[in-house]
Order: structure tokens, then C-alpha cells, then sequence
């Protein structure tokens, strides 16, 4: 008998496991929950609506809320403002989170346990939480306050809060724990006798750092970077609270825009440009992460 | 006289040690705030101050008795839950097609379901919102909770295909092999072992869902707001220590949910 | 049974063969992975599939398990054509490379597993899984996980896993790669002697030849997609069908040669009878290549430079190198020479028995 075998029936396919068809249910809901969404959000971006209650009415196309909203100087400063303060963010986050991945490197057990801890234990609360410790310690009777107050140094308050050094307080460290996690998942992948061979071969600690576990470390470090920039970029909670009402970024601008003054149309068109320069901001980040980790591609 | 320069050994030493301060320094940064926070939670006074005199369970009191409050915690908390059970529900198969799957796009899907968790919440909770207006779908507990469960399928489904790559595919093979059919062998060897990762991944959903601001803001009802949208909202009219002591309850949430994490796939794999 | 015949060419099954596999072709791409090959192997025969990564045994191993399915050819256990029948249902039993022990669930539960499949009474399958363990040699351990297993002990409840269910063929694949060199040789003489008690036909997969010839009643020898040779051991060894499977099995030194009228000339001047001329390929096994120094006298012209010796044990391993730049390997006994020979000194090299050579027709 040397009758091949049997071609596989449809229902045979579908069980196999080894198709498309499990993930189907997901691609169907991602395509009407996001991608579609984007694209229309897209769309209204250079568009005309206009809303009745919550609901659109008409849309027509227009450039005319992109071309006015890229000559608003207000536009400009910002987003200016958002960016640096995203890019300060993302640098004092990357300087003061590799030391506690080089230290979970060198640690022992229990370094890393608590550096685990206080990594992670941050991600599972809400940006709100944290952002409201800073009011705390930052406010006029908050505990920097008080204790210079108590100490004799000052007679009033000093204004903390409600300035631009708050708010970058709070956002470098509230965005640190993004930023470090990646560091240590590569951290805890690094082998150990690189060290070792480095040492043997006489370079000093300091030295086998620049040398060898930072140029290692710069993939996660990009990784950690794109993280605290998107996040820090984006972000609503930390400008709003710990910078006052007057403190405008664009995350706040276009909740304002969106959700109070209902100018769907101009909201729009900061979402897109919001959207826009964060992917550009992500280029650039791969682009540097590539230039420091070109050993990474030296096999091919 | 000879030069006494100090060896390089000392400066090396101390260079580290500088290195090690910082990195001491910062793990203070991210802890003191939520001590003081807790700490205050449980002071007499009815202002933020320091350092706390007296020790009450006053505010908890108040939070839990507050119907706003409380009526905020169950409606974050029901949206955690409809956001980790579609996750699961979509994310398990999802993963099981990224890794077992033999078919071209492979790599596609993989990039197609991590997407949304790239881009700003913001705009996607802003995107959903004007598609939603768009047909007619108004902001609900329901837009907010599929929102957001877009969002973080991807944890869902790297947590799992993780797990599941590091899975001896000869195991399934062996079941079949043993009489098995696929269906008893998914639920009797695949499943078994996804269940850490799956638990690991559902702790990450479920937080997200309770605990996201940047998508819920354009996506919650106007009726039932959740927890965050309340807090946000009393955070800026008064100085309770009630938010002190709502802190708090997050933050001793937060520890379970690390336990968690730490019994299912070890805290050290959380990282992916 | 017993000539060394190419095996592409296949007689008709003998009446008790148990696996009777004919012309399996499998494509993965444009490439010929199983390239028509067969087999049969009878009741309680213990086959093994050897050759180099690549070759395909392991693929046609998986055919017969019924992961995968053939491009053309049939898989008959039994008599039946095992090609519609799916994986779960299959009269074979798999001990994997791993072992794949289910690390979720007890020695007892992965050896009951496909009892269970099988929804068999609770106290039948305790019983059961009882007399399995006592079989391989492991009661007592029906509450312990693998991961608490030694590599010895978890390759025995994965082989029990298999038996219990009285499989009519037993498929290995590489079941020695996951242990220790040093078990390995103890490891494999106790799995043939415990596949023979319990009767079973066992088909093996391995790529190291001295496993082949612990294990195995008979070798097929695979050089891609197909089966080269397949015969017991000794012949595979002594009566190797081509070069590449005198290459494959053993060592050997390999010298061009020309026939000429039915006659061979062998290096070291003999002469060996042949049916082939014209020019040909010698294979000379190590051990049938003598070594004498020069002043113990010689009549071979076949000289030499010892470039390196090595005892192992009782025997000593030479390396000579000669003046056309060849090196060949001898083997010879601790102490046979008048005086052990040196590295540098001249020797002359004769072939012990000229009829064990190999001769093949230069391809």
C-alpha cells in the first residue's frame, strides 16, 4: 500500500494550533479598537467636525486647524516645553537609574531583592498616588517646608510647588522605574566573567564599567530611554498636579482641548502632532541606541 | 621627594563607591515618598504635615465609608476585572499563534498586537473616544474598559508567549504521543503550564485597568468615574488626608500584587 | 536477512515483521529530506537508525510517530497502514530526546498519563502503574516530581511512561544525548538488556556509532533521505556496503589503488583478489594495519614515519605519516614490539589480513 497521505481537513487545521486562527479574535478587536480608531483619528486631524453633544454631525476636509495650530506660537512653546522637559527627564532618569542596575549587578542577593522591590512595587500604583506624595512633601505644609520651618531656616513657606522644579521632581522620579527595569533585565542576562576576564587583564572596576557593562548595557539602555521619553512626554498627571493650573504641556493641552473646551477639531490635530513628534523623538533614541550598540550587528 | 599621587586602586574604589551612593541615593528618591505618604495616612491632624503626631485609622475609616469613594474603588475595580478577562481571553490564544504558529506573517502579528502599547495612552484613549462619537458610542464603563484592554494586551501576550517559548514543545508532543487528543493536551499539559505566566500577566492587566489615567481620561463614563478620575479630581480641591490614607490601601495592593508576581513567575522574570 | 545488500531495494516483509516502512519521501522545501527510503524490522527487534545531523533519521522516526506526514510512502505497524491514523492513536510510544516528562505532575501522574487518556478505573491504573515502575526498576518513586530526578532515572519513567500502554513498536530518539559521558556506556547495555526482557520491538535513533553497536540487532546506516546499508553490526563493520559506510563506522585509512585483472595491489605489496578493475578505493581498518620497526626485521617496502603514539589500555594507537604526506592510523598490542617504538623512528607497515579490506569502485 503506498497511498500518501491523506490531505488535512479544514477543522483538522483550525485545532491544530499551528495556524492564524487563534489570535484571530485579537487582530479582529485590535483593528476596531485601535487601528481603525487611528486612522480615523488621522483623518480628523485634517478635517472640519463639528459635534453635537458628544456626537459628530458633520466632517469635511480641511487643513485649516493644522495650518492655524502650526503658526500659534502657544503651540509651539508648548510642545517646546513638553519636549525638554521629556528630554531632561529621560537623561536624569538614565543617570540616576544605571548606578542601581550597576549595583544590582554587584549586589548581592538581597541588593537585588530590594532593588525588585522598589522597582516594580512603584509600576503597580497609580501615577496619581505617586504623583501625590510630591504634593505632599513639596506643598506649603508639606514635609520639606515644615522641616525647614522647624529647623529654624526659614520663616514662610517656600513655593515648591507649582513650578517647574516640582514638576521635574516628580517626573524623573516617577519615570524612573520604567527607565531601570530594562537596565536590570540586562543586567541580570550580563555574564558575569566578562568582568572577570577584564579584571584579569587589568583594567580596574571603573574601567571594566566604561568598557565593557556599559557598551553591553546600551541596547537596554535605549530600551529604558524610549520607555521614560514616551511616558514623560505624554504624560498628564505630574504637570497638572505639581505644576499649577497655569502650567501648560501638551498632554494637558489637548485633555483641555478634548475634554473641556470640546474643540474636538483642535484636539485632533495636537493628538496627531503630538503622536507625530513622539515617533520622531523614538527615531532619533533607536537612531543613538544603534550608533552605541553597532558591535550588536558586527557578526553580519 | 617623590610624588604621592593616590594608586589607582583608591580612585577606582572611589569612584565606585560615588556610583554606589547614587544608585543608594535614587533607591531613597523612589522609596521615601510612598513612607512618608503611608506615614502620614496615620496622623491625628486633618492637614499634611511632618513629622505626624498620633496614630489613627480615622481616614481609612472615612474612605471606605465614603460613597463616592467606594463607589469609585468598585468601578475601577470592575473595569480590572472585564480588562484582564479579555486579556486573557484574547492574549492566551494570541501568544500560543505567536509562538506555535507556523504560518508567514508570524513576526507581523507580533509587532500587531505589541502596537498599542507603543503608543501614548493619550492618543489612543483620544483616537477611541472621537471613534466612538463617531458612531454613536458615548464614553462608558464599557468604551473605557475595551480601551484599555487594547492597551495592555500586549503585557498579556509577552508574558505568555515568554513562558510559552521556553516550553519544551516535545511535552505536547509526548501527550499526543500518549494518547492525547490536542484539545485534552492543551488542558491538561499546555494550560498547566501556562498558568504562572498567565496569573503574572493578569496582576499587570488588572492594575492597568484599575489604575490608568492617560487612556481613562477620555474614555470613562461621566456616570460611574473610576478611582483615578476621583482622585485626580479631589487631589485638586482639598489636602484630605484621606488621599493619604487611599494611598495607602494602593500601596499595600501594590505589595500583594508584587507577592503575586514573585510566587507565579519569580520577580526576577517580570522583566520579560 | 544477512548480505549486505543496498537496501532501496527491497525484498517482500517477512511474515513476522511488526514495522514495514516502504519508499517514505518527505520534501521541506526544495529540499529531499527522506528520499524514498524503508525498512522492516521483526518481533522484538532492536533497529537502529544511524548516520550524521541531516541525514534524516530523525525525521523518518517522527513519520512513523506520526508527527509528521510523509510527502509518498507508507508507515505499516501490524499490517496497517498507520497513514490515516493520527498521532493519538498510533500503536507506537515515543521516549524523547528530553525525555519530556510533564514537570507539573508526579512520576505516578506522567506514568498513568495515558491510562488516564484512555479513561481506565482508578484502581487499575494504580496497579498498573505499580508493575510499570517495578519494571524499569524505580518503586518507591511515584510521588517525587522529575525535576527531583536524577538524567538516569527520569529516562526510565519516561521509557515506563511508554511501556505501560503495551505500544506495539517503541520509538527513541537520541535517549542517551541528555546524560553524562560517563553513564552513558552502563546506561546503554541496561536500556538493551531491559528492552529485551520486556520484548519489545525498539526502534533507535542515534548519530554515535558505538551506541549503534552496543544497542542495536541490526543498524541501517542513512546518508541522506536514504538508508545505505542495514545489517547487524559485525557485517555493517567487516562488510560495510560503500565508503561511506566504512567511513561512517570505525575507523579507516583509505588508499587508491588499481585493479588489473581480477587483482588488487595492496600498499604494502600483497595482492587481494577482486571483481572490480580499473581504479578502486582501499579501506583498511586500523586494527588490521601491523607495525614493524626496522631493526626487527621486514619484508614490506611500505615505509613510514611514526608521528604519534597513544595507549589506551592494553592497546596502543599509531599515527604514521607517509611520504606522500597521508597519515594513517594502526592499532596494535602493548608490548608486541622488541622495543617500543619512537616518534621520528622509520617503520614499515603490513596489512595483517589482506582479505578484510575493503575495496570500492572509485566514484
Amino acid at each position: 500500500m503506498t497511498a500518501a497521505s491523506a490531505p488535512e481537513s479544514l477543522i483538522e487545521r483550525l485545532l491544530s494550533g499551528r495556524g492564524i486562527w487563534p489570535a484571530v479574535p485579537a487582530i479582529i478587536v485590535l483593528l476596531f479598537v485601535a487601528v481603525i480608531p487611528f486612522l480615523i483619528l488621522l483623518s480628523l486631524g485634517i478635517s472640519d467636525v463639528v459635534t453635537v453633544r458628544g456626537a459628530i454631525v458633520s466632517q469635511e476636509f480641511s487643513l485649516r486647524h493644522f495650518s492655524a495650530a502650526l503658526a500659534d506660537p502657544l503651540y509651539w512653546t508648548t510642545f517646546h516645553r513638553s519636549l525638554t522637559l521629556a528630554v531632561t527627564t529621560t537623561l536624569l532618569c538614565m543617570l540616576l537609574g544605571f548606578p542601581v542596575a550597576y549595583l544590582y549587578l554587584i549586589g548581592g542577593k538581597w541588593w537585588r531583592r530590594i532593588i525588585l522591590v522598589l522597582t516594580i512595587a512603584p509600576i503597580l500604583t497609580s501615577g496619581i498616588v505617586r504623583t501625590y506624595a510630591w504634593i505632599v512633601i513639596l506643598g506649603g505644609r508639606g514635609v520639606v517646608n515644615s522641616t525647614l520651618i522647624q529647623l529654624g531656616l526659614i520663616d514662610q513657606p517656600v513655593r515648591i510647588i507649582n513650578t517647574h522644579w516640582a514638576v521635574l521632581i516628580g517626573m524623573v522620579q516617577i519615570h524612573l522605574p520604567i527607565m531601570i527595569l530594562p537596565l536590570i533585565a540586562a543586567m541580570s542576562r550580563h555574564d558575569p566573567r566578562l568582568d572577570e576576564a577584564s579584571a584579569n587583564l587589568g583594567a580596574t572596576r571603573l574601567g571594566t564599567l566604561r568598557q565593557v557593562i556599559l557598551p553591553l548595557a546600551a541596547p537596554s539602555l535605549g530600551t529604558g530611554a524610549a520607555l521614560a521619553f514616551t511616558l514623560s512626554y505624554t504624560t498628564f498627571v505630574v504637570p497638572q498636579l505639581l505644576g499649577g493650573g497655569n502650567y501648560l504641556n501638551a498632554a494637558t493641552m489637548v485633555y483641555e482641548q478634548v475634554v473641556y473646551a470640546l474643540e474636538w477639531n483642535k484636539g485632533a490635530v495636537t493628538a496627531v502632532i503630538l503622536m507625530a513628534t513622539c515617533l520622531l523623538g523614538l527615531v532619533v533614541i533607536a537612531g543613538l541606541t544603534n550608533l552605541a550598540s553597532a558591535w550588536t550587528r558586527a557578526g553580519r | 621627594m617623590t610624588n604621592r599621587w593616590p594608586s589607582r586602586d583608591w580612585l577606582d574604589q572611589l569612584g565606585v563607591g560615588a556610583i554606589v551612593l547614587v544608585a543608594i541615593f535614587t533607591l531613597s528618591l523612589l522609596l521615601f515618598p510612598s513612607l512618608i505618604v503611608v506615614i502620614i495616612s496615620f496622623d491625628t491632624r486633618a492637614f499634611l504635615s511632618f513629622p505626624p503626631q498620633g496614630f489613627t485609622l480615622r481616614w481609612y475609616e472615612q474612605v471606605f465609608q465614603h460613597p463616592v469613594l467606594v463607589g469609585a474603588m468598585w468601578t475601577s475595580f470592575k473595569v480590572g476585572v472585564i480588562v484582564t478577562t479579555v486579556c486573557v481571553a484574547l492574549g492566551v490564544p494570541t501568544a500560543i499563534a505567536c509562538v506555535r504558529g507556523e504560518f508567514r506573517g508570524r513576526a507581523a502579528l507580533s509587532i500587531y498586537v505589541l502596537l498599542p502599547h507603543m503608543v501614548p495612552g493619550i492618543v489612543l484613549g483620544i483616537a477611541v473616544l472621537f471613534t466612538g462619537a463617531l458612531f454613536g458610542i458615548g464614553p462608558s464603563i464599557w468604551l473605557q474598559s475595551i480601551s484599555l484592554s487594547v492597551f495592555v494586551l500586549a503585557v498579556m501576550v509577552r508574558t505568555v508567549m515568554s513562558r510559552l517559548q521556553r516550553l519544551d514543545p516535545a511535552l505536547e508532543q509526548a501527550a499526543a504521543n500518549l494518547g492525547a487528543s490536542p484539545m485534552q493536551s492543551f488542558t491538561t499539559v499546555t494550560l498547566p503550564l501556562l498558568l504562572p505566566a498567565v496569573l503574572a500577566g493578569s496582576v499587570f492587566t488588572f492594575v492597568e485597568g484599575f489604575d490608568n489615567l492617560s487612556v481613562t481620561i477620555f474614555t470613562h463614563g461621566f456616570r460611574d468615574r473610576p478611582l483615578p478620575i476621583e482622585l485626580l479630581a479631589i487631589v485638586q480641591q482639598t489636602s484630605s488626608p484621606m488621599v493619604a490614607a487611599l494611598s495607602g490601601v494602593q500601596i499595600i495592593l501594590a505589595l500583594v500584587a508584587m507577592l503575586v508576581l514573585a510566587m507565579t513567575i519569580g520577580l526576577d522574570k517580570v522583566n520579560d | 536477512m544477512n548480505s549486505a545488500s543496498p537496501a532501496n531495494r527491497q525484498e517482500p516483509a517477512p511474515a513476522s515483521a511488526v514495522v514495514d516502512i516502504r519508499g517514505l519521501v518527505k520534501h521541506y522545501g526544495n529540499q529531499r529530506v527522506l528520499d524514498g527510503c524503508g525498512l522492516t524490522a521483526v518481533e522484538g527487534e532492536i533497529l537502529t537508525l544511524l548516520g550524521p545531523s541531516g541525514c534524516g533519521k530523525t525525521t523518518l522516526l517522527r513519520c512513523i510517530a506520526g508527527f509528521i506526514k510523509p510527502d509518498a510512502g507508507s508507515v505499516v505497524v501490524d499490517g496497517r497502514d498507520l497513514g490515516p491514523v493520527p498521532v493519538n492513536r498510533r500503536p507506537v510510544g515515543v521516549v524523547f530526546q528530553s525525555y519530556a516528562l510533564f514537570p507539573h505532575l508526579t512520576v505516578a501522574r506522567n506514568v498513568s498519563y495515558g491510562l488516564r487518556m484512555r479513561s481506565l478505573p482508578a484502581s487499575e491504573i494504580s496497579a498498573r502503574v505499580e508493575s510499570a515502575l517495578q519494571s524499569v526498576s524505580l518503586t518507591g518513586l511515584q510521588d517525587r516530581y522529575p525535576s527531583q530526578l536524577s538524567g538516569g532515572q527520569q529516562q526510565r519513567v519516561a521509557i515506563a511512561r511508554v511501556v505501560i500502554l503495551q505500544p506495539r513498536v517503541l520509538l527513541l530518539d537520541e535517549p542517551f544525548n541528555a546524560l553524562d559521558a560517563k553513564l552513558r556506556g552502563a546506561m546503554q547495555v541496561e536500556l538493551r538488556q531491559l528492552i529485551k526482557r520486556l520484548g519489545i520491538t525498539a526502534i533507535f535513533v542515534t548519530h554515535d556509532q558505538d551506541e549503534a553497536m552496543t544497542l542495536s540487532d541490526r543498524i541501517a546506516v542513512m546518508r541522506a533521505g536514504r538508508i545505505e546499508q542495514i545489517d547487524q553490526p559485525e557485517v555493517v563493520y567487516d562488510r560495510p556496503a560503500s565508503m561511506y559506510v566504512a567511513d561512517f563506522i570505525g575507523a579507516s585509512n583509505v588508499f587508491s589503488g588499481h585493479a588489473r585483472h581480477g587483482l588488487l595491489e595492496l600498499p604494502d605489496g600483497q595482492s587481494v583478489p577482486t571483481e572490480l578493475n580499473g581504479d578502486v578505493k582501499v579501506m583498511v581498518r586500523p586494527h588490521n594495519l601491523a607495525l614493524t620497526l626496522k631493526h626487527d626485521g621486514s619484508s614490506s617496502t611500505w615505509i613510514g614515519e611514526l608521528r604519534f603514539r597513544r595507549h589506551v589500555g592494553a592497546m596502543v594507537e599509531y599515527e604514521i605519516g607517509l611520504p606522500d604526506g597521508q597519515v594513517v592510523k594502526a592499532i596494535g598490542l602493548h608490548g608486541e614490539h622488541s622495543s617500543a617504538p619512537e616518534t621520528g623512528e622509520s617503520v614499515s607497515l603490513t596489512i595483517r589480513k589482506p582479505a578484510a579490506c575493503m575495496v570500492f569502485a572509485t566514484p
